[in-house]
This record gives structure tokens, C-alpha cells and sequence, in this order.
């Protein structure tokens, strides 16, 4: 029961966005750059992948792109030669989260440096008084 | 000593890890292909519902301490925001622009202009950004609960 009036109040804050969101695109559908219809589409140049072909670079005749309006790529789903995109994501997301964890621990690192100074120049009080 | 977790942190545990499994797979567009990331992507919707429900007591609990000076679960709480505006707004642009999963249900949807297809990509890529910090941000108890549930316990 409470997690069902938990999960109806959830529900009606994401519908707040969704509503904020639609709003958005109606009146407002702007300024965000387009950047055409393969969107999130990572191709793969030469083992690395890349949001757009290099200048100069090819597709090699048989090899399956799951971007662009015409291709849904239904047919070339975990294929190794996509890895790479896969690759990308999870470097990303690892940079990301070493980075954040060493800022969090050099902050508390400094926390605690500055809470033992603070606590070193705090003159102690006399022995026998209750504080 | 044996080690005793909670059901629920055991829950907790598992389901955020395969929730943080799903995003990383829903994000490589290009190696899952377009069927899989709108079905996981809807899927993953759900899941967050789910997820936010899980921890709203949390939500509330630190909305209610917002006022206090104490900063941790303030960037927290920010970051949560953040991460449910971006999540929700590209799952909804998602849904609008989706070429399997909505014609496979029988929802033809038109008049979608490019906004939401620039919106899906901006949206992804700060979630991008944001997931790994909201979990990075707790990963002291991630560590704490991952070396408990994964010690290897002789018999």
C-alpha cells in the first residue's frame, strides 16, 4: 500500500515533466542544435567510434551502420564489429566516475584536515569543567 | 562472523546494478542497434519509476533536511534533480520519435519535428554525464555492500 502511494506520487512528478517537456517542445521547440535523425548513432572508423564519418573515410561494402533514416538496424543487434561503441560508452562513464570519486575523497581529505586545525587552535578547558 | 545483509540492500544492489547496466547498453546505440535501444529504453522507464519509488523515502527525508547547512546530500539531492529532468525528458523524446517500438505497438505518431530528435540527443548525453556521478557519489556504500555480497565465503 505504501509503496503503491509512493509509486502514484512518483508518477505524478515525472508526469509534471513529461507535461513541462511537451510544453517545451510546443512553444518553445528550440534552441537545441539538430544534429539530423542518426542522433545518438556511433559509427565505427577503424576500431574507435565516432559520431561522423572522417572526411575522406569509406564504409566497406557489407558492413552494417546503425544509424541514418533508411537502416533500423534490426539485423545487426551486439555484433563485435560495433564494440567499440559499447567501449566508449563505459570509458566514458568510468572517467566520470574516478574522477568524481577522487574530488570526493580530496574533500574530505581537506574537511578533516580543516576540522583538526580548527579543533588544534580551540584552547582546551580547564580540567574539571563540564561543557 | 557470517555476513548479513538486508533483503532490502540486497535488492537495492542488484536492481541498481542492472539498471546501471541497462543505461550503459541503452546509451551504445550503435552496438545494440535501434530495436533494442527502444525497447530497453521504455523498459528502463519503467524500472526508474520503480527506482524512484524504492528511495522516495530518501527523497523526501533529504528535501525535508534542504535547508540545513550540511552540503553532501544537498549536491546529492541536485544531482537527482538534475538526472530526473534529463532522464525523463529523454525517454519521453524517445517514445516521440521512435521508428520500432511505438509502430510495433501500433502508434504511428506525426507532426514530430527535429526538436525532439535534438532533444533525445542532448538529453542522453547529460544523462550520460549524470548517471556515472550519481553513482559515483555513493560509492563508499557501493564498496561497503559490494565486498559483503561478493566475499567469497567458505562453507
Amino acid at each position: 500500500m505504501r509503496f503503491l502511494r509512493h509509486l502514484a506520487v512518483v508518477v505524478l512528478l515525472v508526469a509534471v515533466v513529461v507535461a513541462g517537456g511537451l510544453a517545451w517542445g510546443h512553444f518553445v521547440p528550440g534552441p537545441l542544435p539538430d544534429r539530423g535523425p542518426g542522433g545518438l548513432g556511433q559509427l565505427v572508423v577503424r576500431g574507435r567510434a565516432v559520431r561522423r564519418l572522417p572526411s575522406g573515410a569509406r564504409i566497406p561494402a557489407g558492413l552494417h551502420v546503425n544509424s541514418g533514416p533508411e537502416n533500423l538496424g534490426l539485423t545487426s543487434m551486439f555484433q563485435a564489429v560495433n564494440l567499440p561503441v559499447l567501449r566508449d560508452t563505459v570509458e566514458i562513464e568510468a572517467g566520470v566516475v574516478v574522477g568524481v570519486v577522487i574530488i570526493e575523497i580530496g574533500h574530505r581529505r581537506w574537511r578533516r584536515a580543516r576540522r583538526a586545525s580548527r579543533l588544534a587552535a580551540t584552547p582546551a578547558p580547564p580540567p574539571g569543567t563540564i561543557t | 562472523m557470517g555476513v548479513r545483509i538486508a533483503a532490502r540492500t540486497r535488492l537495492d544492489f542488484w536492481y541498481d546494478a542492472v539498471l546501471f547496466l541497462g543505461f550503459t547498453l541503452a546509451y551504445s546505440y550503435g552496438f545494440t542497434g535501434i530495436g533494442i535501444h527502444e525497447w530497453l529504453g521504455l523498459g528502463l522507464g519503467l524500472a526508474l519509476l520503480i527506482h524512484l519509488t524504492l528511495h522516495w523515502d530518501w527523497v523526501i527525508r533529504t528535501t525535508r533536511k534542504l535547508v540545513r547547512p550540511r552540503g553532501h546530500d544537498k549536491l546529492i539531492w541536485l544531482v537527482n534533480l538534475a538526472l530526473l529532468v534529463a532522464m525523463t525528458l529523454c525517454i519521453l523524446s524517445g517514445i516521440l520519435i521512435s521508428r520500432v517500438a511505438l509502430p510495433y505497438l501500433g502508434i504511428s505518431l506525426t507532426g514530430i519535428g527535429p526538436f525532439w530528435s535534438a532533444l533525445h540527443t542532448t538529453t542522453a548525453e547529460v544523462t550520460l554525464g549524470l548517471v556515472p556521478v550519481h553513482v559515483a557519489l555513493r560509492w563508499r556504500w557501493i564498496v561497503r555492500i559490494g565486498r559483503r555480497l561478493l566475499a567469497w565465503r567458505p562453507r
